[in-house]
């Protein structure tokens, strides 16, 4: 075993990262065999749809925890996005491509709103959190009048957004995300504004000592997340096409499970966007796999919550060795 | 002699406690003024309805957040133990009076599992109950087969509970009860923090858990036991709940735990813990409560009261921030 | 001054590495203000810790009221009737004085805390000791100086024989010393036997019976306090031999540049109007006791902390230092003391710590250049003789002196031209002292200027070119090396006799 773990292959991978693609696979072939049926393209098909926006979601709150803070308002400032950047197309006839600007822009507004009150003023990002949650639940409210919004089927006007997920058959989406990520890891572990976050999340003194002005990296790493959120509600919709106000909670904590499953630690610091990746499909197929048992939504969160806490035991007791 | 200072008027009013208390006159004021419908006596009784739970709920997470934590779970938590109550009453015949016990016992377990997963376990605070919040939802929904729950009315068997919080009159007014027994709670909780060793404990933790630790106290426990007594006073909160809403669905109840927080926060207890009050969370709690019930009479959608609750939670903790940044800068206390 | 009541006999103790303790003798009678003195680092707190329980000494032997005992905590101690005062309070903010001084072993009447019989207790134990203090005050809103006396009055409403005062004035005003000392005799007429761990010589001399002067970890001797001069004291407390050579004379020409100008700086209590001068290819030894002040200064200057008034000059032109960023930006680098704390990130690499200072020149477009970082990374490696397998190694994996190399690695790297080195070589192993010391030298010859904070004597005059000296907040004294000897600096290091 040691031999294995020590081995230049895993090294690169990373042990974590190894024993999570072997829940992923193990889950699969559970589900393939307990469930008629699962093993086929619907299902995959459906697991994806829920990997594209879950996705972008726990990429950006892996940023917010590299820091060593937490952001839950993913979830409803996502639904605030789609609802306003939906509203303005359906409502004031804005072209479909300025909606979608305006989708990812709501975000970014949200991300800079968190990230200086976290930075400059030492607000407790969890108070943040509720307080941005419920902002952008009303906003979202008063702005489409309480009603819900449907974005454009893919044949009507403006539909055209519809190919980030699929262009035919194909699915564009997972392409997509796969670059999303790929352009997230290279920003948390090849420019600057990772390595800062990074390092700020494991020890913010000692990086303020060196001179670098933590307050302005540490909001960078919230705008980035609401950023990501923006973007995680244009895979929303064209996904799901419909978003209602006052929604949206759930999705926080199984982004955060994915983000923390795959390995990035609470304290902050340690971040992988491999890992939350992989994180992300677990969680995607088992709410997948929970469907088609026929089980309730309920169990799945259940087994999410339960995952988060071990997962995150987990890493306490790391921490706890590593000191 | 130490000069000790006079307790002028002025200074009591820097007392958030008290602020809160002008801010509910205030805000009762502007809208009995704005609007002749709040002014009725229905209004009154309704508002009042759907304050219970949200003051009991809001007692209840005073004490984790005391202890420089949070519980995020009151809000689904609440919920679910008014669905499986409600469940044994309706589905499996059960006396109204068990479902109630029933009830509180599943908060008082649930604050248990999440007082161990903080105190013991080293969880965050906020995660760990975000994650019980989660799961409560989800038994909610399982444990009573996805169905929707309606306690009985007031005119069927087992009704009598909700005379607990109102009575109706032979000429058909209604006397919201119930708000005498939130005050003689908050009462009694206030003194719980104050006088007990309960009290005294949790927010010795919060002011300073170290020390606390260094005098010898079993601190561990004494966490413990915050979480728990939130969790009691949520499956408190299920009761009036499940009076005012007549048909309880699983899945709901996220978001409520903000009113409940915002209430303390509001109400002077410190967002980080070691300070604040039972009687300033009861009035903190009226604000939103008052927020709620009042902006659709002056013309505003109740979705402004959440962002409303959210700027002012925000604001709230701002101004204690500065408040600390100002005694550093001045060398009165230390960073 | 009454019989004995503690004999600490041939205690020796020993961390890894260090030799705390090494056959020290202390004793106690009751009715005696015994004060401990000596260094930082000469063992007196160790002493303490070992006696009330907080450490376990190797061997020895404790006796107490006649009865060899040991103490496995200070629970044990307290029973038993020794206290503790410590240096760093341990009060909870946000309850009243007389809550704190009752905190775990409250009054109740049923479930019911009787705060009001802990208000009347408290104010007989005021009264007993003479302090005016209202107990039902928030502690949060007393200073630093009423909290140390709540502290006091709740070491003595334990029921205790023996009381420990660990550098009790450090943040008392005059005034509250006078009321201190007013307790001290009232404790000692009670018969109680007080030990008073203190470097303040006037203090000394005014309150205390006998001194034992500790020094490196051993016992010097003990002096009758009436009968003794401050000299007597100096000269126990450094009266070490220097193995190694002080500097002799300095290479710095009289003429060299001045760098970097400190004029006026006031930050606090600790740094009242500090102004100080650094010339180009110099070493400034900043020495001092503990709570002179000095890493408060270097902080200051580096716009770590913030300061009320003061002026720094960069050759010649005057800068503005408000954060660590504006100090960095102009070529300053502060190694600070706890390196572990402050230095570096250490679950992070050698090469990410390296360049964490001057990152912007490592970037390629926007991406991190990392071939180029990890070579500066492994220069510095060679450099400095940094012990590690690979430049990817994590800091948390190296030694403490490999820690410090990694530090200041850091500040090589971007090339700082004024480097603040506080405490560079505490914790650290002789041999890799030397390799440091070399450096420190080698640098200082390139051009780079440097200032030392130091509490040990030897490196101070080993290293030294001139020597700034403060005590509690102020500047009390320059040397040249040239005329600098232990005597001297401890003279002005402390407070003198009045």
């Amino acid at each position: 075993m040691e031999k294995f773990k020590n081995s230049a292959f895993v090294k690169k991978v990373g042990f974590n990262r190894i024993v999570l693609i072997g829940v992923l696979i193990l889950m699969y072939v559970i589900f393939c065999v307990a469930i008629k049926g699962f093993l086929g393209s619907s299902h995959l098909m459906g697991t994806l749809n829920y990997v594209y926006f879950l996705g972008f979601l726990s990429l950006g709150v892996t940023f917010v925890i590299a820091t060593g803070g937490i952001d839950f308002s993913i979830g409803p400032v996502m639904f605030c996005c789609a609802l306003i950047s939906g509203y303005c197309f359906g409502t004031y006839h804005v072209p479909m491509a300025v909606a979608v600007i305006l989708c990812i822009l709501v975000g970014l507004l949200f991300g800079m709103f968190n990230g200086y009150l976290v930075a400059y003023w030492d607000v407790p990002p969890f108070i943040v959190s509720m307080a941005s949650m419920n902002i952008a639940k009303g906003v979202a409210s008063i702005f489409t009048k309480t009603q819900s919004i449907s974005w454009p089927r893919a044949e009507e006007a403006g539909g055209w957004f519809r190919s980030i997920v699929k262009v035919g058959e194909f699915p564009m989406g997972l392409i997509l995300f796969l670059v999303g990520a790929a352009i997230c890891a290279v920003i948390l572990n090849n420019t600057r504004i990772g390595r800062y976050i990074l390092c700020l999340g494991s020890n913010k003194e000692a990086v303020r000592l060196s001179g670098v002005n933590v307050k302005k990296w540490l909001m960078l790493a919230y705008v980035i997340c609401g950023i990501l959120v923006g973007i995680a509600a244009l895979f929303f919709v064209a996904t799901y096409t419909t978003v209602q106000p006052n929604y949206g909670d759930q999705y926080n904590n199984e982004a955060i499970a994915g983000c923390v499953m795959g390995g990035t630690s609470m304290a902050g610091g340690l971040a992988s966007i491999g890992g939350t990746v992989i994180g992300v499909f677990i969680i995607a197929l088992l709410q997948e796999g929970i469907l088609a048992l026929g089980l309730a939504k309920d169990v799945q969160l259940i087994i999410t919550g339960v995952i988060v806490i071990v997962a995150v035991y987990a890493d306490v007791l790391a921490r706890r060795r590593r000191k | 002699m130490e000069k000790t200072k006079k307790k002028s008027v002025l200074s009591l009013f820097s007392n958030q406690k008290y602020i809160v208390i002008l801010v509910v006159i205030l805000l009762a004021a502007i809208f009995m003024i704005a609007s002749a419908d709040f002014r009725k006596y229905t209004t009154f009784v309704t508002l009042l309805d759907m304050s219970y739970y949200y003051v009991l709920m809001g007692i209840g997470v005073a004490f984790p957040l005391i202890t420089g934590g949070v519980d995020l779970s009151i809000g689904t938590g609440m919920v679910c133990y008014a669905l499986v109550g409600g469940y044994l009453v309706r589905n499996a015949g059960v006396p109204v009076i068990v479902g109630i016990l029933v009830a509180l016992l599943f908060g008082i377990g649930i604050g248990a599992l999440n007082g161990v997963l903080v105190a013991v376990m080293d969880l965050p605070a906020f995660l760990a109950t975000l994650c019980t919040c989660m799961i409560t939802r989800g038994l909610g929904s399982l444990l009573t087969f996805k169905s929707t729950v309606p306690w009985p009315t007031d005119k069927q068997p087992g009704g009598w509970f909700h005379t607990i919080f109102k009575i109706t009159l032979a000429n058909n007014t209604k006397i919201p009860l119930g708000f005498l027994w939130v005050i003689i709670l908050t009462i009694i909780m206030a003194f719980v923090l104050k006088h007990t060793k309960f009290g005294r404990y949790v927010i010795a933790i919060g002011s300073n858990k170290e020390a606390t630790i260094l005098s010898g106290i079993n601190v561990k426990f004494f966490h413990i036991m915050a979480y728990v007594v939130c969790g009691l006073f949520a499956g408190l909160a299920a009761i009036p709940y499940a009076s005012a809403i007549p048909t309880i669905q699983p899945g709901t109840g996220a978001g409520v735990e903000l009113d409940a927080i915002g209430g303390a926060i509001v109400g002077g207890v410190s967002a980080t813990g070691g300070s604040g009050s039972i009687e300033g969370t009861f009035f903190g709690v009226y604000v939103i409560c008052l927020l709620k019930v009042g902006l659709p009479f002056i013309g505003l959608q109740a979705n402004w009261q959440q962002v409303i609750t959210g700027a002012i939670l925000i604001g709230t903790v701002m101004i204690d921030i500065v408040k600390k940044r100002r005694a550093v800068a001045t060398g009165q206390a230390v960073a | 001054m009454g019989e004995e009541i503690l004999r600490m006999e041939e205690i020796d103790k020993s961390f890894p590495g260090v030799h705390a303790l090494d056959h020290v003798h202390f004793n106690l009678n009751r009715g005696e203000v015994h004060a401990l003195m000596g260094e930082n680092g000469a063992g007196k707190s160790t002493l303490m810790k070992v006696l009330t329980g907080i450490y376990s000494k190797d061997s020895g032997k404790i006796i107490y009221e006649g009865k060899e005992v040991e103490f496995h905590n200070t629970r044990e101690a307290q029973d038993a009737g020794i206290v503790i005062v410590h240096q760093e309070l341990n009060m909870v903010g946000d309850l009243t004085v007389a809550q704190n001084i009752f905190i775990g072993r409250e009054f109740m009447s049923g479930i019911k805390i009787n705060d009001r019989k802990m208000v009347e207790e408290s104010k007989k134990l005021f009264d007993r000791l003479h302090i005016e203090i209202n107990p039902t005050e928030k502690m949060s809103n007393l200073t630093v100086g009423k909290q140390q006396m709540c502290e006091i009055a709740k070491a003595i409403s334990h029921e205790c024989k023996v009381i420990i005062f660990d550098e009790p004035s450090a943040a008392l005003t005059e005034k509250e010393i006078d009321d201190l000392f007013t307790i001290i005799r009232d404790l000692r007429e009670q018969n109680m036997g007080i030990i008073y761990i203190s470097h303040r010589m006037d203090e000394i001399k005014v309150i205390t019976d006998r001194v034992t002067v500790m020094r490196d970890g051993t016992y010097v001797g003990t002096l009758i306090t009436k009968d003794c001069t401050k000299d007597d004291i100096v000269k126990m407390m450094v009266g070490r031999v220097i193995y190694e050579q002080p500097k002799e004379k300095s290479l710095v020409p009289d003429d060299a540049p001045v760098v970097l100008k400190v004029d006026h700086l006031n930050a606090g209590k600790m740094v009242q109007d500090v102004s100080f001068e650094l010339h180009k290819g110099e070493i400034l030894g900043f020495s001092g006791l503990m709570g002179a002040g000095r890493t408060e200064t270097a902080r200051a200057v580096f716009g770590a902390d913030p300061k009320q008034s003061g002026d720094i000059y960069i050759n010649g032109k005057k800068v503005e230092i408000n954060s660590p960023e504006d100090a960095v930006h102009h070529g300053i680098g502060y190694l600070s003391e706890d390196r572990k704390r402050y230095g570096v990130v250490v679950q992070k690499s050698i090469t990410e710590n390296s360049t964490l200072a001057c990152l912007d020149d490592y970037i390629s477009g926007i991406f991190i250049n990392k071939a180029k970082e990890k070579e500066a990374a492994e220069t510095y490696i060679k450099e400095l003789d940094t012990k590690t397998p690979s430049a990817d190694q994590l800091v948390v994996n190296l030694s403490g002196g490999n820690q410090q190399k990694i530090v200041i690695a850091k500040w090589l790297v971007k090339n700082c031209d004024i480097l603040i080195f506080d405490e560079p070589t505490r914790g650290i192993d002789v041999g890799a002292k030397n390799e440091i010391y070399k450096l420190m030298n080698r640098l200082a010859s390139e051009g780079k200027s440097i200032i030392m904070i130091s509490s040990e004597m030897q490196e101070i005059l080993r290293m030294s070119d001139r020597i700034v000296i403060m005590c509690e907040g102020k500047k009390t004294g320059e040397l040249k090396i040239e005329e600098a000897t232990q005597e001297k600096i401890m003279d002005k290091a402390t407070r003198d006799i009045k």
